[in-house]
């Protein structure tokens, strides 16, 4: 045993010094607060494994390279604005169901996941790598924010999350300032029985608030759904705002109003009427999180009301 | 001793003819509450305002209106349509292999459609129109499979080895279905809700393509009516009386999966209206199948619709899945069918 250990031991050491000259000054072994209780990190992690559309786009966000993503829902890969900043990454699962011997594979040294893993998913991965779990709900007020800062903690970038952070509220409060005061704006995905309702707490619910739109409430939406049931046809006028942003699943907004377009109810619509129904991509606007994605629902906003795009 | 026969025939016509009568008005008061209730704000009250008002020519164009003319007309259509249709699929199946059990649901001849439509959207096709046929070549390629199962030595004696059968040939469509919906999230996301069937967002348009199909169906219905009696009571009578058993035979797939095909195209899969519609159809006419098949078009119409109905009320500002709605009816039937006598054969 100690003659096979020994050298192992030597090229540990070595390594370590080798890191310690040319990473500068080392990051000090930090303590996470997370949904399930303390994690340690230590160091700068290389090898980043996102479970979590949330995270991927956090990690990038913050300059990381993350290693492994979970496909986006409707798709088989990541969402469609994400594509080109990680091309070739590794895909181990869904949004609903993660590879485990994948994630293995890719050896990581830190893996960040959705507020919603289950406990028992939680030990097992928590065994290949340290694992972060955002402690509050999806649906919190400010809930990519903190989940920002607690990845940045993670990957030892904390200095950048609050930059990213302020940029948002930045660029948010311009075009805010462009919003009418008491403009409402609703987002709705299309199904040929009727739309869903998305809730005001998803993530594009709160981009949309920052950039000073209201939301019409109706109770339709249950506090932890992040929408409605299929809405009857008959209730479309539910649907009725200042703006709609209309999505599928897909990454295809033009071919979701395309759709909506034939059926009489909705032309029937004020805000059709008005042409202020914007198509957008269901990926982006209904399953992503994090500050890229606000940037890019922010130039959504901001070419629907005709204003200058760039932050 | 040549008259007896005749009355009791003649009484049993009547009894089928005032059932039948009573029957429509019973479809025609469940088509008014059609027109009458939604899951929308305009209520039964203000929707038959807005109806006199419109029968005696003063149209409005409001919202009451246009929920009525343009949400529940084209719905109203469909339920009796669909549920004609399948309550008499339902009935030429069961005569056919005689078996009360027989229903295009079970049997995998709704599976067939299921699975032929999403093979139709997986590969692009957009167009309600294109999906009718597509549904009807399903249709018919679960028929014939049901009825090869039903040829295999025991399973015609026994209704329910027909329906094991049916339920290994469904299972089997429903997970290659599912196969093509884990492929394709495009389709999953388009068909996730046709599956539960609906007849909510259809245009009249729709509506039309269906009627071919339904006409051509109808008139074979209406040719192999009598010659399908008389093969329920054996072959060799049948074949005596001058009928052709195995060309009566065919004609009952094709019909079946031009009814099946049409209705599952439009409102996707439902369940069980095939299976209750008949069996109270014989309930009241007794077991000629021609009796049981003019008493089904209203029964299945006033079921389906009524069904519909019901769907708009319970989970109001959304709808309830129809085809959830229908298995709730159906499955207690299911059940009270099996256990109630000893499966006789018709």
């Amino acid at each position: 045993m100690s003659f096979f250990n020994a050298p192992r031991t030597a090229l540990g050491v070595i390594a370590i010094l080798v890191l310690a000259v040319f990473a500068g000054p080392a990051l000090a072994a930090r303590t996470l607060d997370t949904a399930y209780g303390k994690v340690e990190i230590d160091g700068t992690p290389e090898r980043v494994v996102t479970l979590y559309e949330g995270a991927l786009d956090t990690a990038v966000a913050l300059g990381s390279k993350p290693v492994a993503a979970v496909a986006t829902r409707g798709g088989d890969s990541v969402a469609h604005y994400m594509q080109e900043r990680v091309p070739g990454i590794a895909i181990v699962g869904t949004a609903r169901e993660t590879n485990i011997e994948a994630v293995v594979a890719q050896r990581p040294d830190v893996i960040l996941a959705s507020s919603n893993l289950s406990e028992p998913q939680y030990r097992l991965l928590s065994k290949i790598a340290p694992t972060v779990v955002p402690k509050h709900s999806y649906f919190a007020p400010d809930a990519w924010q903190n989940e920002t800062r607690l990845f940045a903690r993670a990957l030892g970038r904390e200095d950048k999350a609050e930059q990213l952070i302020q940029a948002f509220d930045e660029r948010a409060d311009k075009i805010s300032a462009e919003v009418p005061a008491g403009t409402e704006a609703t987002l709705a995905r299309w199904m040929p029985q009727g739309p869903l309702v998305m809730s005001s707490k998803i993530f594009a619910g709160r981009v949309l608030a920052a950039a000073g739109f209201e939301s019409p409430e109706h109770g339709d939406i249950a506090d932890d759904r992040p929408h409605s049931d299929p809405l009857s046809l008959e209730n479309l006028d539910r649907i009725d705002s200042d703006w709609l942003f209309l999505a599928t699943l897909n990454a295809d907004g033009e071919s979701a109003l395309a759709k909506a377009r034939t059926s009489p109810a909705f032309e029937r619509l004020d805000v059709v009427q008005r042409d202020q129904v914007v198509p957008v991509d269901g990926q982006l606007w209904t399953s992503a999180s994090g500050p890229l994605a606000a940037h890019a629902i922010l130039d959504d906003i901001a070419r629907a009301l005709g204003i200058a795009s760039q932050p | 001793m040549s008259e007896r026969p005749r009355i009791a025939t003649d009484t049993r016509e009547r009894r089928v003819g005032l059932w039948f009568g009573l029957l429509c008005g019973v479809t025609l008061i469940v088509c008014t509450a059609s027109l009458l209730f939604g899951a929308g704000a305009i209520g039964p009250a203000q929707s038959l305002d807005t109806l006199l008002r419109a029968l005696t020519g003063r149209m409005t164009d409001d919202n009451a209106w246009f929920a009525i003319e343009s949400l529940r007309a084209p719905r109203t259509a469909i339920g009796v349509l669909v549920g004609a249709a399948l309550a008499v699929a339902g009935a030429l199946l069961q005569a056919v292999t005689r078996n009360p059990l027989a229903e295009p649901g079970l049997l995998g001849v709704s599976g067939g459609a299921t699975f032929a439509v999403a093979i139709a959207i997986a590969l692009g096709a957009d167009a309600a129109t294109l999906r009718v046929p597509v549904a009807q070549f399903g249709a018919l390629a679960g028929c014939l499979a049901v009825l090869a199962a039903s040829r295999v030595r025991g399973a015609g004696e026994d209704p329910v080895r027909l329906v094991l059968a049916g339920a290994v040939l469904s299972g089997l469509l429903y997970a290659l279905t599912s196969l093509v919906l884990l492929f394709d999230e495009r389709t999953a996301d388009e068909i996730r809700f046709w599956v539960v069937g609906s007849f909510a967002g259809r245009r009249p348009a729709d509506v039309i393509a269906l009627l071919p199909g339904l006409g051509v169906a109808g008139l074979m219905v209406i040719g192999i009516a009598r010659p399908l009696a008389a093969l329920a009571l054996g072959e060799h009578v049948a074949s005596g009386l001058g009928h052709r058993p195995r060309l009566v035979r065919l004609l009952v797939v094709v019909a079946v999966a031009l009814l099946v095909g049409s209705a599952t195209a439009i409102a996707g899969p439902i369940a069980f209206i095939g299976l209750v519609a008949p069996f109270v159809a014989r309930a009241l006419a007794g077991p000629d199948v021609r009796a049981t098949l003019w008493l089904c078009l209203p029964i299945g119409a006033a079921l389906t619709l009524g069904a519909d109905v019901v769907s708009r009320l319970v989970v109001r500002p959304s709808e309830l899945p129809l085809g959830v709605l229908t298995a709730l009816i159906g499955a207690p039937v299911l059940v009270a069918v099996v256990r109630s006598r000893r499966l006789p054969t018709l």
